[in-house]
């Protein structure tokens, strides 16, 4: 900011040295303090931490010795019997994750897009509101309601099944094969309205004169569609797709609750990045260190695949920080 | 609502429009099949709960007077749900209300005063929106251990108000808020707390309520952080309670897991039918600026 020219004031200045612009930046300092401390400790300083115990033979409230990379190393390749596991949570959560994007951006558009042609302003409200409600719903809840739906006997899909004429006694939560679909299928209804709602968000935000003058140059829908619309909803798409990878790449409540006694799937099938992180560090030997150098490397994951995201898609428009 | 303008043009639809219209009203009411199935079978004696077809479709006068509050009075006396709701509520209320102190104080300096080292502060900030923290649950437990912070509720609401996104959405409202109101303030003799409490605030009300709906959302709804975090009964929030009840392996008490989990459920139904823009404008808020 431009300071205003020096005020005629009458007598000599008091506090030289406490002007306005130091009371400013004093006051400013106050002002941050609280939320920066916050996030010093309860965000930065974790990851320090993290990296510091991922280097040590950390175990519970032991705080163990110095072992340079090797919990890395055994992650990663040293230790068959983690290395196994490890890469299996890798692939779960990878494709658990293509599965959601996959399967809730196209359909969140095409409802977006459906909703959006609607003329009736209180029906689109209502509908954008039922198919928004799930994302309000504890993911706890949403994983009990569908273990009991897919239950063998009792659950409502094998009901339906049976009443049009399917195999209907599969036990959906049984067969390892259908662990990942299962994942999919319950986030897909949990997310895809969430996803819906940003794309109408940016729909209404495209200037309708863009599709008067097209038609007057005798465009198609789908020529609208393809040239006005898809263009022009990029940051959407950007914001959709990147954001809901950091979500799935850190699945952990569904299929903690989904499968029985937090068994992750038959097997241990469908354990996730989070869920091999927690069993680590959470279960009977509470394997610190190893816990948190697999946090280390997911977190890294996290943010490579978030780059190639942000490099493939464009970056979204940035604030004007 | 709307004013009541002349009434609202609206195109005349064709038949086939209208045939798509009642379908998508029909996929949303088949969408919404999991939520109505709750509300109804939280209502229900434990051995009409797996019935199929349900007893609704079924019997309709046996279904209606077979509703009944059972589960509920075995969800709130055997296994404590009502204790788990009222520590939920403490925990999210504190979240919040602590969560708009210090992202509106800091959104403040953000927005109206020049400092050295702002546009790396902030940018710093930015950067951290997205951490992942679940793939850090080791370190901050051992974090909240040296503070003394676990198995304690203020382990969970003071991390809860470090919101980043907080502090760029409260900013990015800030900055529209006219000046000249601020230099009035000033040449009265305010202070910073004075403006922000007296004027800022009650001009920022749209963008506290959309941020404390995101963060509503967010911590009501945490599993994670206080499986962890919390290790007496006392201290369990509604997630936790019903984990709990599910890990019974012996007599799973299924018909107390559905009414617990009905009513964690229906207090954010509740507010999104009565602040449905704010919520939908608080989400959507990360994507406009």
């Amino acid at each position: 900011m431009p300071s205003p020219a020096a005020q005629p004031l009458a007598g000599p200045p008091r506090r030289p040295w406490l002007t306005q612009k130091r009371t400013d930046a004093l006051s400013a300092y106050a002002l941050v303090a609280p939320f920066l401390a916050l996030l010093l400790v309860f965000n930065l300083y974790v990851f320090a931490r993290g990296l510091h115990v991922s280097l040590t033979d950390a175990q519970g409230i032991n705080d163990g010795d110095f072992i340079g990379l090797q919990n890395y190393k055994d992650v990663l390749w040293a230790d068959p019997l983690r290395t196994v596991d490890f890469y299996r949570a890798v692939r779960t959560t990878f494709l658990y994750t293509l599965g959601c994007l996959a399967t809730q951006v196209p359909v969140a558009f095409v409802l977006a897009y459906v909703l959006n042609t609607i003329p009736l302003p209180r029906i689109r409200a209502v509908l954008r509101g039922a198919f928004f409600l799930p994302v309000l719903i504890n993911t706890v809840v949403i994983a009990l309601l569908f273990r009991m739906f897919f239950n063998k006997d009792q659950g409502i899909i094998n009901h339906v099944l049976g009443l049009l004429h399917l195999p209907s006694n599969t036990d959906w939560l049984l067969h390892s094969e259908w662990a990942l679909p299962l994942l999919v299928l319950v986030s897909f209804w949990q997310w895809t309205g969430f996803h819906m709602v940003y794309f109408l968000a940016q729909l209404q935000t495209i200037d309708p004169t863009l599709y008067e003058a097209a038609r007057m140059d005798g465009a198609t829908p789908w020529h609208n569609l393809w040239n006005i619309t898809l263009p022009l909803m990029r940051p959407a798409f950007t914001f959709v797709m990147v954001t809901s990878a950091i979500g799935g790449l850190q699945m952990f409540d569904l299929v903690f609750m989904l499968f029985p006694n937090a068994t992750y799937g038959p097997g241990g099938v469908a354990k996730t990045l989070v869920a091999f992180i927690y069993d680590q560090g959470f279960s009977q030997q509470f394997l610190t260190g190893v816990a948190s150098a697999a946090g280390w490397i997911t977190f890294l994951i996290i943010a490579a695949v978030s780059a190639v995201q942000l490099r493939l898609l464009g970056l979204g428009r940035q604030g004007e920080a | 609502m709307t004013k009541p303008l002349a009434p609202r043009r609206i195109p005349p639809l064709t038949p086939w429009q209208w045939a798509g219209v009642a379908l998508l009203c029909l996929v949303g009411l088949l969408y919404l099949y999991p939520l109505l199935w709750l509300l109804d079978s939280s209502f229900r004696p434990a051995v009409d709960i797996f019935q199929f077809p349900p007893i609704l479709f079924r019997d309709l006068p046996a279904a209606l007077r077979g509703y009944t509050l059972g589960s509920f009075r075995s969800a709130f006396g055997h296994w404590h749900v009502g204790w788990a709701f009222f520590v939920s509520v403490i925990v999210t209320g504190s979240g919040i209300a602590l969560t708009l102190l210090v992202t509106s104080l800091c959104a403040y300096a953000f927005a109206y005063l020049e400092f050295p080292g702002r546009r790396a502060l902030f940018a710093l900030i930015l950067g951290t929106m997205m951490l992942p923290m679940t793939t850090m649950i080791t370190p901050f437990y051992q974090v909240l251990r040296s503070l003394g912070l676990t198995n304690n509720l203020l382990g969970l609401i003071v991390p809860y108000s470090v919101s980043a996104f907080g502090v760029f959405l409260l900013r990015q409202y800030y900055i529209k808020i006219p000046r000249s109101l601020m230099e009035c303030a000033k040449t009265e003799g305010a202070g910073h707390l004075r403006i922000w409490w007296s004027i800022i605030l009650p001009l920022s009300r749209p963008a506290l309520a959309a941020l404390a709906i995101v963060q509503f959302r967010g911590i009501w709804n945490d599993f994670l952080f206080p499986m962890i975090i919390l290790r007496s009964d006392q201290l369990y929030t509604l997630p936790i309670r019903i984990q709990v009840m599910d890990s019974q392996n012996f007599n799973k008490p299924y018909e107390a897991i559905i009414s617990a989990g009905f009513i964690t459920a229906l207090v954010p139904m509740v507010f999104f039918l009565l602040f449905q823009r704010q919520f939908i404008e608080g989400l959507a808020g990360g994507l406009k600026e």
